[in-house]
C-alpha cells in the first residue's frame, strides 16, 4: 500500500516540477530530451559492450501548442543491446525505475528519472509520449508502439504495440514530439552538447541532422569500448548521520559489525577495534542493527566519524585517456594546437575523482580573440550546458593564472581567446548542486585538483604560445631596426649639422649593435621552438603517429622525467599564484593536495 | 623675433647642450657602442625634502635608456621632438603639448620613412616631451612648451603686475581697475613683476574659485589691504609659480583655506607648499615654501560647531585617498619632516576620524551673517590659529 502511494506521488511530483530536471524552458526541453536519449544509448552500448553507432534528428515540424513555441521532433537511434519489450513501458513511462540508482559507477545516468521526464513533457506538451521501437538479439522482428506516463499511478503504459521488420541487429529508436525551441550554437547549443559528446566519447560514431542542415557524419577514433569499472561500497566518512541510518535499513536483520564492513568500502576488523576505542560501546556491534535506536545509531556514528580509516579506493573512476583525448579533439575541427592531461585518479571529499582536461585552439571556429574561451565541461561524461557560474570547473579555470601561460585573462575571469576548454570530472559520487544536474559542487579539494590538472595542461599549452609570442617579438624587433635605426641616425646628424660620411658610419654602428640584440632574439625563439618540438613528438607517439627511438612502450604514459618537471613548474605556478593573490581558493596551494591523499 | 624672457636664471643654454647630446649619441653609434640617455627619476621615491628650503628636491636617481631593438623606438621618437623643440626656440615659436602632438603628426604625414614614429595619441608624445626636459634637466617652459593657465584668479585692491611680453613691450594692470573681474596670472611668473600701491597685510588662496568669487563680491578686498586667490583644486603651475612670485616679490604672509580632508592636506596643500614629485626639477620656482594651512583646522571643527560627514570606506575614491594618506605618512618626505609635524598631525587625525569637513561649512556658523566666514578667517589670522 504504502509501496503505491510514493510511485504515484513520484509521477505526480515530477510532472509539476520538471522544470528541476531540465525542462524550464523550451530551449532545454529540446535539449534535455536529446541528452536523455543520448544518455541512455550510450549507457546501455557500454553495459552491452558494444561500440556505439547512434543516429540523431532533429526537426521542426509545425507550431507548439504553447506561446512562442514551435513542435520539435527528437529522434535518437542507437545500435545498443535493445530493450524487451516488457520493459519499454518500465523504462519510459516509470520514475526512478532505474537499473543505475545510487550503484557507485561512473555510467551517466544515475537515478532513472531524464527518460520519463522527456515522455512526461511530450505528454504534456503534445498528448503523445515518446514512440519507441525496439529489438533485441533474440528477435526476429522489433516491436515498436507509443508509450505514456500514468501520472497517478507512476506506471508506464504501452499503447499500439505491433512487430515491424528492422534490418537491424539490435537496438532502440526513440521518437519524442515536444514543444520546444532549438538553438544549435551557444552554451545551450545542440551542436555545442553533442560536439562535447563527441569529444569525450572517442569510441562513438555519431550521425546527425539538425533542423535544415546536412547530415553530419562524425566516425569513431578508438575501436574500445571504455570498460566501467566495478561499483564501489561508499566511504563512511562521506555520510551524515541520517543517510547513515537509511543506509542501515537496506540490509535487513544483520547485525552492526557485518553492516559496517559490508555497507561500507574501507572498513576492517581493525577499524572496528578502532571505533570501540573512540567510545562506541563495544556490546552494540553484535546486535541487529533494526534493533538499534537513534541514540545508539549516534554513538556508532560518531565514533566512526572520529577515526582515521582509510582513503577509499580509486579504482572506481575511469578515465577517457590522454591518447583517445587527443584524438578525439580532432573531430571537433581543424586543430591549430593543442594539450590534454589525464590526472591520475584523486581523492577529492572522501570520494574517487578523476580529471581530465583537454584544451585546444582551433582554426576557423568563429571564436574572437576577445571573446572568452569556448567552456566544455563534462560530468561523468555527460556535457553539463547550464550555470556554469557556480561550477567547481569553472572556479579551478577562474583560478589559475592564466597569464603566464601566454594567456589573456581577465581579473577573476575565463581566459580569452580562440580556445576550446574542456574539462571533465568521472567519479561515481558527483555532487551536483541542482537535480537538473548542471552544476558541480565546488569544494575546496575538488577546486584544489582540477586546477592542477588545468595547469598541467596549460603549461604543455604555453609552449605552443610562447613560440608563438617568441615568433612575434623578433619580427617586431627586426622591423623596429628597419624601421627606427635609420631616423635616429638622420635626425642626429641633422641635429649635429654633421657630414654624410658619419651617417653611413654610424648606421653601420646602429646595424651592428641591434645586430646582436636579433641574435639573441633569434636564439631565444629556436629555444622555445626546441622545447614545443619535444612536446609534439610525445604527443605524436601518444598518438600513434611516428615511432620514436624510445617508441616500444608506444602511446604510453608521460614520461617520470616530464612528469616531474611539470610538478615543478607548478609548484612554480602556485608560489607566484598566491604572492599575487589571484586565487579564488584559499589556503596554500601546494600542500592542500597532499593533506587530500594523506588522510586514512 | 626677440628672445623670450627667460623663466629663471637657466646655467645652460639648450641648443648647445641638445648638440653636445646628440653628438655623443652620434659617435658612440660610429663606435658601435650603445648610446644611453640619462633622466631625472621623477618619482617620490627620488624626493628628498630639506627644511631649509622648503620644498621636495631630487636625489640621485635616473632612468636610463640604453639603445636596443626595445628601446631603438623610443631614442628615435626623443630626437624626433627634440628636432621640432630646438626649432622652436630657435625661431621663437611657442606650443602647447597638444599642439606639439600634431606638429608631430604634420611632420609624419608629409615624410612617409617617418610613419613608423606616429603617435597613436597625446600620452605618447607628452611622455617624449617630459622625457627632454627631464633629461636636459629644463622646465618645459624653457622648451617653449606651455601648459593652458588653470586657476590663480587674484582679486586686489593694492597690486600692480608689470608684465614683460614675448616682443619686450611692457604691460601694466593695476588690479584695483578690473572690477568684479579677477586676474589670471600667466604659467610664465617671471615674466611678472609685481608692486603694492600699500602696505598688502596678507595673502589669502582659497581652495574653492566659487568660495573666493563670494568673498571679493561682499567686498573682501575693499575691507582688507589683501591679496584673495582662488587656487581652483589641485594647484596649477601657473597658481605655483605665482605664489611663489608674490612671496619673493612682496614678503606678505600667506595662508591657506580649503577642506579639511586627507586629498586637500596631501594633493592640494603640499603641492602648493612644496611642489610634487612629478616636477621635482621645477619645484624651485613653482612652490610657495612659506604658505600656512589656515584650515579648516581639525580644531575648528569643534570650535565652529562645523557640520562635517563620515569618510564612506565603500566610495573607492575615498578609500584611495585614505590609503594614500597612510602611504605619505610612511613614505612623504614633506610629511615626515619634523618641520611639518603640524601637518601630518592633521592627516593622522583624519586617518582616525575618517571624517571630512569642507570649507564651505563656515557658511553655518551664522547663516545670517554673509560675511561670517571673512570674520572667521581674520580672526584666525589675527589669533595665529594656523598651522
Amino acid at each position: 500500500m504504502s509501496n503505491k502511494i510514493t510511485k504515484s506521488s513520484t509521477a505526480e511530483y515530477f510532472s509539476k516540477n520538471l522544470q528541476q530536471v531540465g525542462f524550464s524552458s523550451p530551449l532545454k526541453a529540446v535539449l534535455t530530451t536529446l541528452k536523455e536519449s543520448v544518455d541512455n544509448s550510450l549507457d546501455a552500448c557500454e553495459q552491452a559492450g558494444i561500440l556505439p553507432e547512434i543516429e540523431v534528428q532533429v526537426q521542426r515540424v509545425g507550431q507548439g501548442s504553447s506561446k512562442n513555441t514551435d513542435l520539435v521532433k527528437i529522434t535518437v537511434e542507437d545500435n545498443g543491446p535493445g530493450i524487451d519489450p516488457d520493459d519499454l513501458a518500465k523504462v519510459f513511462g516509470e520514475y526512478l525505475a532505474s537499473s543505475k540508482f545510487g550503484r557507485g559507477q561512473c555510467s551517466r545516468g544515475q537515478q532513472g528519472i531524464g527518460i520519463s521526464a522527456a515522455t512526461t513533457w511530450a505528454q504534456l506538451t503534445n498528448a503523445k509520449g515518446a514512440f519507441v521501437m525496439s529489438k533485441t538479439k533474440n528477435m526476429k522482428k522489433a516491436v515498436r508502439g507509443q508509450v505514456d506516463v500514468d501520472i497517478k499511478s507512476n506506471t508506464g503504459i504501452f499503447r499500439n504495440r505491433e512487430s515491424v521488420d528492422w534490418d537491424k541487429k539490435s537496438g532502440v529508436r526513440v521518437e519524442f514530439t515536444i514543444d520546444g525551441r532549438v538553438q544549435l550554437n551557444g552554451d545551450g547549443g545542440l551542436i555545442t552538447y553533442l560536439e562535447g559528446t563527441v569529444l569525450v566519447n572517442p569510441h562513438l560514431t555519431l550521425k546527425y541532422k539538425l533542423l535544415e542542415n546536412d547530415w553530419a557524419h562524425v566516425e569513431r577514433v578508438t575501436s574500445t569500448v571504455p570498460e566501467i569499472p566495478e561499483a564501489t561500497l561508499p566511504h563512511p566518512h562521506t555520510f551524515k548521520l541520517g543517510e547513515f541510518i537509511t543506509h542501515s535499513t537496506l540490509y535487513g536483520k544483520i547485525s552492526l559489525d557485518k553492516f559496517l564492513k559490508t555497507g561500507f568500502s574501507r572498513i576492517s576488523d581493525q577499524s572496528l577495534k578502532d571505533f570501540v576505542g573512540k567510545g562506541l560501546p563495544k556490546g552494540l556491534l553484535s546486535q541487529p542493527v533494526t534493533s538499534l535506536k537513534e541514540d545508539a545509531f549516534k554513538k556508532v556514528f560518531q565514533a566512526v566519524q572520529d577515526t582515521e580509516l582509510m582513503a577509499p579506493s580509486t579504482k572506481s573512476v575511469m578515465t577517457v585517456g590522454e591518447d583517445a583525448l587527443s584524438k578525439s579533439i580532432q573531430r571537433l575541427g581543424e586543430v591549430d594546437f593543442f594539450s590534454v592531461v589525464t590526472r591520475k585518479p584523486a581523492i577529492c571529499d572522501f570520494k574517487p575523482v578523476v580529471v581530465e582536461v583537454a584544451l585546444a585552439r582551433f582554426i576557423n571556429r568563429n571564436q574572437e580573440a576577445d571573446d572568452s574561451v569556448q567552456l566544455l565541461r563534462f560530468a561523468n561524461r555527460v556535457p553539463l550546458q547550464f550555470d556554469k557560474s557556480g561550477c567547481a570547473i569553472t572556479w579551478a579555470i577562474e583560478s589559475v593564472n592564466w597569464k603566464s601561460y601566454g594567456l589573456q585573462q581577465p581579473k577573476g575571469s575565463l581566459p580569452l581567446g580562440p580556445y576550446v576548454f574542456a574539462v571533465s570530472l568521472t567519479s561515481p559520487f558527483i555532487k551536483f548542486k541542482n537535480a537538473s544536474k548542471e552544476t558541480i559542487d565546488a569544494s575546496e579539494e575538488l577546486v584544489e585538483e582540477i586546477r592542477r590538472a588545468l595547469m598541467q595542461a596549460g603549461q604543455k599549452l604555453s609552449r605552443h604560445i610562447k613560440k608563438e609570442f617568441k615568433e612575434a617579438d623578433l619580427e617586431r624587433k627586426l622591423a623596429h631596426i628597419e624601421q627606427f635605426g635609420p631616423i635616429l641616425v638622420e635626425t642626429l646628424v641633422r641635429i649635429t649639422k654633421s657630414p654624410e660620411s658619419r651617417k653611413a658610419k654610424a648606421e653601420e654602428g646602429l646595424r651592428k649593435l641591434l645586430g646582436r640584440d636579433s641574435k639573441e632574439a633569434i636564439a631565444d625563439l629556436e629555444e622555445a621552438e626546441s622545447r614545443l618540438q619535444k612536446q609534439k613528438s610525445r604527443e605524436a607517439k601518444r598518438l600513434g603517429l611516428s615511432d620514436d627511438e624510445d617508441g616500444e612502450g608506444g602511446g604510453g604514459r608521460r614520461s617520470e622525467a616530464e612528469v616531474d618537471v611539470i610538478g615543478e613548474e607548478i609548484a612554480q605556478q602556485a608560489a607566484v599564484a598566491t604572492k599575487a593573490g589571484t586565487k579564488k581558493t584559499t589556503g596554500p596551494v601546494s600542500t592542500k593536495k597532499e593533506a587530500g591523499t594523506k588522510k586514512k | 623675433m626677440a628672445k623670450l624672457i627667460s623663466i629663471r636664471e637657466l646655467k645652460i643654454d639648450i641648443p648647445k647642450e641638445a648638440k653636445i647630446l646628440a653628438e655623443r649619441m652620434l659617435s658612440d653609434l660610429e663606435k658601435s657602442k650603445r648610446p644611453v640617455l640619462e633622466a631625472v627619476k621623477t618619482s617620490l621615491d627620488n624626493s628628498y625634502y630639506n627644511p631649509k628650503v622648503g620644498y621636495l628636491q631630487a636625489g640621485e636617481k635616473r632612468v636610463r635608456t640604453e639603445l636596443n631593438v626595445s628601446s631603438v623606438q623610443k631614442l628615435a621618437r626623443v630626437v624626433f621632438m627634440l628636432e621640432i623643440l630646438l626649432r622652436n626656440l630657435d625661431i621663437g615659436s611657442v606650443n602647447t603639448k597638444r599642439e606639439l602632438y600634431y606638429i608631430s603628426k604634420g611632420l609624419i604625414k608629409g615624410n612617409p620613412r617617418l610613419r613608423p614614429l606616429d603617435f597613436d595619441d597625446q600620452p605618447e608624445s607628452d611622455t617624449i616631451i617630459d622625457f627632454i626636459g627631464d633629461m636636459l634637466q629644463v622646465y618645459r617652459e624653457e622648451l617653449n612648451c606651455f601648459a593652458n593657465d588653470r586657476g590663480g584668479q587674484t582679486y586686489s585692491q593694492n597690486l600692480v603686475v608689470t608684465e614683460t611680453m614675448n616682443d619686450g613691450d611692457k604691460a601694466t594692470i593695476d588690479l584695483s581697475t578690473l572690477g568684479t573681474a579677477p586676474f589670471q596670472p600667466k604659467n610664465k611668473p617671471q615674466s611678472l613683476k609685481l608692486k603694492a600701491k600699500k602696505k598688502i597685510d596678507f595673502a589669502l588662496v582659497i581652495e574653492s574659485e566659487g568660495t573666493a568669487n563670494t568673498l571679493q563680491s561682499m567686498g573682501f578686498t575693499k575691507r582688507n589691504n589683501a591679496i584673495l586667490i582662488g587656487a581652483q583644486g589641485v594647484p596649477s603651475n601657473a597658481v605655483r609659480g605665482w605664489c611663489k612670485l608674490i612671496e619673493d616679490e612682496l614678503s606678505v604672509p600667506m595662508y591657506f583655506f580649503g577642506d579639511l580632508d586627507a586629498y586637500t592636506m596631501q594633493n592640494i596643500f603640499r603641492t602648493l607648499k612644496a611642489g610634487s614629485a612629478a616636477s621635482l626639477i621645477r619645484n624651485a620656482d613653482f612652490s610657495a615654501p612659506e604658505v600656512k594651512f589656515l584650515g579648516v583646522l581639525p580644531e575648528d571643527v569643534k570650535k565652529y560647531d562645523l557640520p562635517y560627514y563620515k569618510v564612506k570606506e565603500s566610495d573607492p575614491a575615498e578609500a584611495r585617498a585614505l590609503k594614500k594618506a597612510k602611504d605619505a605618512l610612511e613614505n612623504d618626505p614633506f610629511f615626515l619632516d619634523k618641520k611639518n609635524k603640524g601637518l601630518s598631525d592633521i592627516l593622522r587625525w583624519l586617518l582616525k576620524e575618517k571624517i571630512r569637513c569642507e570649507q564651505q561649512s563656515l557658511f553655518s556658523v551664522d547663516p545670517n551673517d554673509p560675511i561670517k566666514m571673512e570674520k572667521i578667517i581674520l580672526e584666525k589670522i589675527k589669533k595665529g590659529n594656523y598651522v
